[in-house]
């Protein structure tokens, strides 16, 4: 998978949500990966939208990434965010139980209760790989949950980068895969409310890709 | 917390030098509940943009085809690549707010796609509930705050309200100034309308038939006041939706911009499309607008009162010179309103620029809360309402203020206009109100009739009215009258041949002979009076631009030429201005304006809210005036503009003829009911 150098133009736009318990690393995850950083940050407001350009399987693809905060105040908001979204990566921390056992009891109820999107695909991450010498949640119990929701999975580090691109793109492949999904995404669909128009190309985007 | 206000106070001190506990106002919501405000704001602004082509309302029954469109969330490009957006950064809309807020610089451009990405309506319960949240640790105070400032907007709501027996005294004037006018000049035109259906056998009943479409405006209304009912709101108490909107309003108003290249807006001060997106926000949390203008004066007032208490601790000799010398340095008002200025002085006082009288409209109002809420309480109430003071551009919009509209006075040696002068009418100047409304007479038989139209409603906007070349609207005016007392046309009408003269105009058919050589009688005044049109209409957009009317959203209401007039300025606007600054609202009744030839799309781009076009299908007079070629274009006067966004409205029964605008505009725009975010008029063919 490379980064486009062409922003204006894209084959596919896809959203994609992130969910997960507060301080699992869905923030450092989606910096790791649109921007190959990783720092300490601080609990996420409400929801934060990154904006990445990537080419997969011969397509340009844009990705519209929503990611949301895990703490329980901002959960009424996150509600409103599954409306559409092609691809939804639930993400627990692989030394902490409680985030992956809340996958089961919280996340993915909310899921079927909001997604619109029925063939949406999910996708299970176990992060903080690199703390190997803490971790209580095994690999196999992780891809047990993931065959039990019919979902992907993998385990990745936000913090050593390790399996970061790998994670957005067996998401994104699959959701190639997918037909109906895929003429959502469509340009064709695309429908922008004042012009018919497709996006200026001298206006840079203003997100954090590249 | 603590910290962070004093970040605060420090990016906005240049804020008119003043570095007041302005900070406080955030303080009265918890952060969560802070952002979700700011998202609601988000959410109402890209709304209202919407809205501007694709109006809500009754006929469109929750637009569930459109939601479809726009909805499947993924299809919506990112925020960030439109930035024609009013919630994209460039728009200088929301970050100031944000950073008035004190949300996280992290958090906003999620709130920003949020709102530009998927409908309003997906988000704004989720953002409620979280406003809904309880205070956590201080609470209590909290709480008190709120209530202290709730009853603060309520004791100012209930002042404003109209007493019962003036807005009756005012309705018998207005029915004189009717009869009057039916004396003076209607006489042809009804009488030979009623004699020509008396002889068609259809007696229309006249004066009063006005009652039946005010109860149907009503139904109408109510039917799409709830067009949004969110079921969230019931969770939110009152007080917590009134401290919303303040805090929301306040930070409309706060003068937060950094120095932004970048940016598209022009100027500080208060925004048309912030009070536009306010307005819907207050009809999501179902709050009375009255409410929300007397928040702005609030606001306004107590930032003059800081403006004012500020200039008294510098020293200064405080003759009104100084005074003038000051706002001038400041560069508040340009030298043509420092001349404005003395001519004012003259008119009744206008000349100070509104702090004094704006104090003691509030003083007395914050002093009767006294005994409501006890003295701590009112103390919280006069806190509440004074410390947002420090940071607002109020005083900077607002403090030329009436001076500013009378001093363009002086523009029309430049404009080839030989009249073009504002007169404030109403009882709303000098008391602190942060909208302006300009109202346009175009068929003037006296001096008069610029005024008199208007002198009946009772908005709380500061309102003036425009004369403008009288000498000429007199003229033609005159001319069409006569011509319409001419045999000719009493015999026309009495064979009713009237009415179908206009389908025949309109399908630019062959003119009958005798109407040619009738309308030749007119055509050369009529020729006079619409170039002065366009040049008014562009004087009044420099004016605009210039922001001498005090940078306060603007409501425009003409009639005939005086329509014209605004619809000139809106597409002069046009052409210096790239969005919707300026101009919250405008009506056009009876405008000789070309639809076809016309930027229609380009000039509903210069309105924020609302734009109203009120035709009446058989004004054959301004059909006859305006014929030429054009007719065939269309004419807005008497047929809907097919241009998405424009509310189209058919006064035909209200309207006998072209004069009858002197004094039915008054009833028409009661029926508007133009503080409503939707459009409302029974009856109303808007288009799609």
């Amino acid at each position: 998978m490379e980064t486009s150098s062409n922003q204006a133009e894209f084959d596919y736009l896809f959203k994609l949500l992130m969910i997960g318990d507060s301080g699992v690393g869905k923030s450092s995850l989606l910096l790791s990966f649109t921007s190959d950083t990783f720092e300490d940050l601080s609990p996420t407001i409400g929801v934060d939208f990154k904006v990445k350009y990537v080419n997969v399987g011969g397509k340009k693809l844009k990705l519209a990434i929503w990611d949301t905060a895990g703490q329980e105040r901002f959960r009424t908001l996150t509600s409103s965010y599954y409306r559409g979204a092609q691809g939804i990566i639930m993400v627990y921390d692989v030394t902490r139980r409680e985030t992956f056992t809340n996958l089961s009891e919280i996340w993915a109820k909310e899921i079927e209760l909001y997604s619109t999107n029925q063939d949406c695909i999910k996708m299970l991450v176990g992060n903080k790989v690199d703390k190997e010498s803490d971790r209580v949640v095994t690999k196999k119990e992780g891809i047990n949950f993931a065959r039990e929701c019919g979902c992907l999975f993998i385990e990745c580090s936000a913090k050593t980068r390790v399996n970061v691109q790998q994670c957005f793109e067996e998401l994104v492949l699959k959701i190639l895969d997918t037909p109906s999904l895929l003429a959502d995404g469509s340009r064709g669909v695309k429908k922008n409310i004042f012009k018919e128009r497709p996006p200026q190309s001298d206006i840079a985007s203003t997100s954090s890709c590249c | 917390m603590g910290r962070r206000h004093r970040l605060k106070v420090a990016c906005s001190a240049q804020a008119l030098g003043s570095t007041s506990n302005a900070m406080a106002t955030t303080s009265f919501l918890t952060p969560t509940q802070r952002y979700a405000a700011g998202a609601l704001l988000a959410l109402a602004l890209h709304q209202a943009q919407i809205n501007q082509t694709r109006p809500l309302g009754g006929s469109f029954p929750d637009d569930e085809t459109s939601d479809d469109r726009t909805s499947s969330g993924s299809s919506a490009d990112s925020v960030a690549d439109d930035p024609d957006l009013w919630v994209h950064e460039v728009s200088g809309l929301l970050r100031p707010v944000f950073r008035f807020l004190e949300i996280d610089s992290v958090a906003w451009s999620g709130l920003e796609e949020t709102a530009g990405s998927s409908p309003a309506k997906h988000h704004v319960g989720a953002f409620l509930r979280l406003l809904a949240e309880e205070n956590d640790g201080n609470s209590s105070q909290n709480s008190d705050q709120e209530l202290a400032l709730s009853k603060a907007v309520d004791a100012m709501w209930r002042s404003m309200e109209k007493s019962p027996e003036s807005s009756e005294s005012k309705k018998e004037k207005h029915r004189e100034y009717e009869t009057e006018c039916r004396e003076k000049c209607s006489t042809a035109e009804v009488q030979s309308n009623l004699e020509a259906s008396s002889a068609n056998m259809e007696v229309q009943p006249k004066t009063e038939g006005n009652i039946l479409p005010l109860e149907d405006a009503v139904d109408g209304s109510s039917s799409k006041g709830d067009e949004n009912p969110i079921e969230e709101v019931t969770m939110l108490g009152y007080q917590r939706k009134v401290t919303v909107l303040y805090v929301l309003l306040s930070a409309c108003l706060a003068d937060t911009h950094e120095d932004n290249k970048k940016g598209t807006r022009k100027r500080k001060g208060y925004d048309a499309r912030h009070r536009v997106a306010l307005r819907l926000l207050a009809t999501w949390l179902d709050v009375k607008w009255i409410k929300m203008e007397a928040m702005e004066t609030m606001v306004a007032c107590s930032a003059m009162a800081l403006a004012k208490k500020e200039e008294s601790s510098e020293e200064q000799p405080q003759s009104s010179n100084t005074k003038w010398a000051k706002w001038k340095r400041g560069g508040i008002i340009g030298a043509a309103a420092l001349t404005g200025g003395t001519l004012l002085a003259v008119t009744g006082g206008l000349a100070a620029p509104a702090i004094a009288a704006g104090l003691s409209a509030l003083a007395p109002t914050l002093g009767t809360l006294i005994p409501v809420i006890g003295a701590s309480g009112f103390a919280a109430a006069a806190g509440a309402a004074g410390t947002v003071a420090g940071s607002v551009a109020v005083a900077a919009s607002f403090g030329a203020a009436g001076a500013g509209l009378t001093g363009s006075k002086m523009a029309r040696r430049t404009g080839n206009v030989d009249e073009f002068e504002f007169r404030a009418i109403g009882e709303n100047h000098n008391q602190g109100r942060l909208a302006v409304e300009i109202m346009i007479s175009g068929l003037v038989f006296d001096e008069e009739d610029f005024v008199r139209p208007w002198e009946v409603q009772s908005d709380n906007l500061e309102r003036y009215v425009l004369q403008w070349e009288s000498k000429n609207l007199i003229a033609v005016s005159t001319a069409i009258q006569d011509w319409l007392t001419s045999r000719l046309a009493i015999e026309l009408m009495t064979r009713g041949a009237m009415m179908t003269v206009l389908s025949t105009l309109m399908a630019a058919l062959a003119w009958p002979a005798t109407l040619i050589a009738a309308a030749d009688f007119i055509d050369s005044k009529w020729t006079i009076a619409v170039d002065r049109s366009d040049k008014a209409g562009k004087l009044l957009a420099e004016v605009l631009l210039k922001g001498v009317h005090g940078n306060r959203p603007v409501t425009l209401v003409g009639y005939s030429l005086g329509a014209r007039v605004i619809f000139k300025c809106l597409q002069f606007l046009a052409e210096n201005e790239n969005n919707a600054e300026l101009v919250e609202r405008v009506v056009l009744l009876g405008a000789p304006i070309s639809i076809k030839d016309e930027k229609w799309g380009a000039a509903r781009k210069m309105v924020a809210g609302r734009l109203v076009n009120a035709y009446s299908t058989n004004d054959w007079t301004l059909g006859l005036a305006f014929r030429a070629s054009l007719l065939s274009q269309g004419l807005a006067g008497i047929q809907p503009v097919d241009v998405p966004g424009i509310e189209n409205v058919d006064v035909t029964d209200l309207i006998e003829g072209h004069s009858s605008y002197l004094w039915a505009t008054q009833h028409i725009i009661e029926l508007l009911d133009l503080d409503t975010y939707y459009p409302v008029f029974r009856g109303s063919k808007r288009i799609e």
